[in-house]
């Protein structure tokens, strides 16, 4: 076989069909008028061709495709929902890696709600009257009647293990606030100044504070309690005097235990007279010692029931309000411009915040991408199956 | 074997156009006779030799040496084109009825050739479409073995086996 593709390609070479064996001839010859009965090309193509060469392919005016046209191809159109996607997811992640940021707070003026114990501690005990009710008409309740004009500041949602006291109209709530304001180092003495007045003006007081403008780095942190009624407008205040870098605000419904702690004490008043009746008519000393040793044991429930209402209320009537103070970004205390050891670590968390979006993006692009290869790779052989079928 | 195969210019390089030119004159005579043999229509063939050899001057660069001469390159790029005209002209390149006289030959030609042209065209009709594109690729595109294995994607030795049985067929079809 390889001698008599030799001899035909031979054939081929010199133009002439010599070969010994006859059969081997007949086909170099058989090669021979293949090649010559080859179609030619006219002189005109030719010359029409050369000039389309020569020209390097030029289009006439107005048969160019639309510059959208490419984008109705297959892999350019996955290609572009691709992108859309990555634009899309990495938007997202950006937004949720900022809120990450603020150490589990929520930016701007977002709501988190703590519903953690609440449903644990009420679960302990049934003597508040709390009857199992319609759960979903709770939150509802709880908005209604929060008892503040800061309703629409904080809404608490009913705890999970169903530890809150439906029915209720007049509702317990604990509620806390974290402010983190923003500020040029020069100004941080003024609005210092200015959140222990927003706090006096509503009728709080500063539990705790604390304020650094030294050279080694700005700051302040209070600790406030404002009466919960006037919460929404005093936290309003005081997100009025600097920039707002992160705010939230948790809610807790307590009005479980606030019940059940007067329910208690209740049946400690009633025993207590129920004693003291008891002891007037007591005929032994025996007998007497025994209720006044009783008489003691309440008396000590009612006062700790006392101390546990009053901390209640203490801690309804009043919402703890966290304020932080922080210098603006590339500040710090009195320094001017930064240190090289806050240039390095900007510098490390750049790269990090870099390396982040490197990965998301990656998290979404590898996926695309291998399916956009794929989908390549299977339209190509289908493609190839096609044109070849047209050989069949 | 012809000019066609003298040493091949890269398309890549400081002058790109200047080697594609080359190529063009270097190819353009069996690159229409084979995508003509495919078609049998000489509008379609110009039309697709044309298309073809723009596909080529566009896709320039991104031919690549390391995979097969530019003559291959070029053919497959010529082969795809007339694949895609006969699918969308949903006709098949058959030699069904005579084909067409894409070249008049001089009024002098021997009878006897004459003849066995004619013979020979008749016996091609009775190859299958597969069949006819390797004689096509190998006497009207005067390709080697090796470059009809790039362009059809098989082996060498492969081509040379399937070469070998479509032109002993070929020869005894002539004789039927």
């Amino acid at each position: 076989m390889t001698d008599v593709l030799t001899a035909i390609d031979d054939a081929l070479d010199t133009g002439v069909a010599a070969d010994d064996d006859p059969l081997t001839r007949e086909l170099q010859e058989l090669a021979l008028v293949l090649r010559e009965d080859a179609p030619q090309a006219t002189p005109e193509f030719r010359e029409r061709m050369d000039w389309r060469v020569e020209s390097g392919f030029q289009k006439p005016r107005g048969s160019r495709r639309a510059w959208w046209q490419p984008l109705l191809q297959p892999a350019a159109a996955l290609a572009l929902t691709g992108a859309v996607v990555l634009v899309v997811a990495l938007a997202a992640g950006g937004r949720s890696g900022s809120g990450g940021d603020s150490g589990g707070s929520s930016a701007g003026p977002a709501l988190a709600t703590d519903d953690s114990g609440g449903g644990g501690r009420a679960a302990e005990s049934d003597s508040g009257g709390a009857a199992a009710g319609p759960a979903l008409s709770a939150p509802k309740e709880s908005a209604r009647s929060a008892g503040g004009a800061d309703q629409a500041a904080a809404t608490v949602l009913p705890p999970s293990g169903g530890g809150f006291a439906p029915g209720r109209s007049n509702r317990k709530i604990e509620r806390s606030v974290a402010l983190e304001l923003e500020m040029p180092v020069d100004e941080m003495a003024r609005v210092a100044d200015q959140v222990t007045a927003v706090t006096n003006r509503y009728g709080g007081f500063v539990l705790n504070s604390s304020l650094s403008t030294g050279n080694d780095g700005a700051g302040g942190d209070f600790d406030l309690r404002i009466p919960s009624n006037r919460l929404r407008s005093a936290v309003r205040d005081l997100s009025a005097l600097a920039e707002v870098r992160t705010q939230s605000q948790t809610g807790r419904d307590v009005t479980r235990e606030h019940v059940t702690a007067k329910d208690r004490l209740r049946a400690a008043r009633a025993e207590r007279r129920s004693l003291l009746r008891r002891l007037e008519v007591a005929t032994t000393d025996e007998e007497a010692e025994a209720i006044r040793r009783r008489l003691d044991l309440v008396a000590g429930e009612i006062n700790g029931l006392r101390a546990q209402l009053r901390d209640l209320r203490l801690r309804t009537d009043y919402s703890v309000v966290t304020v932080t103070l922080a210098s603006k970004d590339g500040e710090s205390g009195g320094a001017g411009g930064g240190s090289f050891d806050d240039a390095l670590g900007d510098a490390g968390s750049l790269l990090v915040s870099v390396a982040g979006w490197i990965v998301r993006g990656l998290a979404v692009g590898l996926p695309l991408g291998l399916l956009a290869l794929a989908g390549w790779l299977v339209g190509r052989v289908v493609r190839r199956r096609q044109r070849e079928s047209a050989l069949a | 074997m012809n000019e066609a195969f003298a040493e091949a210019v890269p398309l890549t390089g400081t002058a790109p156009t200047e080697a594609f030119t080359e190529l063009y004159e270097r190819t353009f005579p069996r690159v229409y006779a084979y995508v003509a043999s495919l078609l049998r229509d000489r509008s379609a063939a110009e039309d697709v030799t044309a298309q073809a050899f723009e596909r080529a001057y566009r896709k320039r660069r991104a031919y690549r040496p390391g995979r097969g001469s530019m003559d291959a390159w070029l053919f497959g790029i010529a082969r795809n084109a007339a694949l895609d005209e006969l699918r969308r002209r949903k006709r098949r390149a058959v030699l069904e009825v005579d084909p067409e006289d894409t070249d008049a030959r001089a009024p002098e030609e021997h009878a006897e050739l004459a003849v066995r042209r004619e013979t020979v065209r008749a016996a091609l009709a009775s190859l299958d479409g597969q069949e006819r594109d390797l004689i096509a690729l190998k006497f009207a595109g005067g390709l080697s073995n090796g470059e009809i294995a790039r362009v059809l994607r098989m082996s060498e030795s492969n081509v040379g086996t399937r070469l070998h049985r479509t032109i002993t067929k070929l020869r005894e079809a002539c004789h039927d």
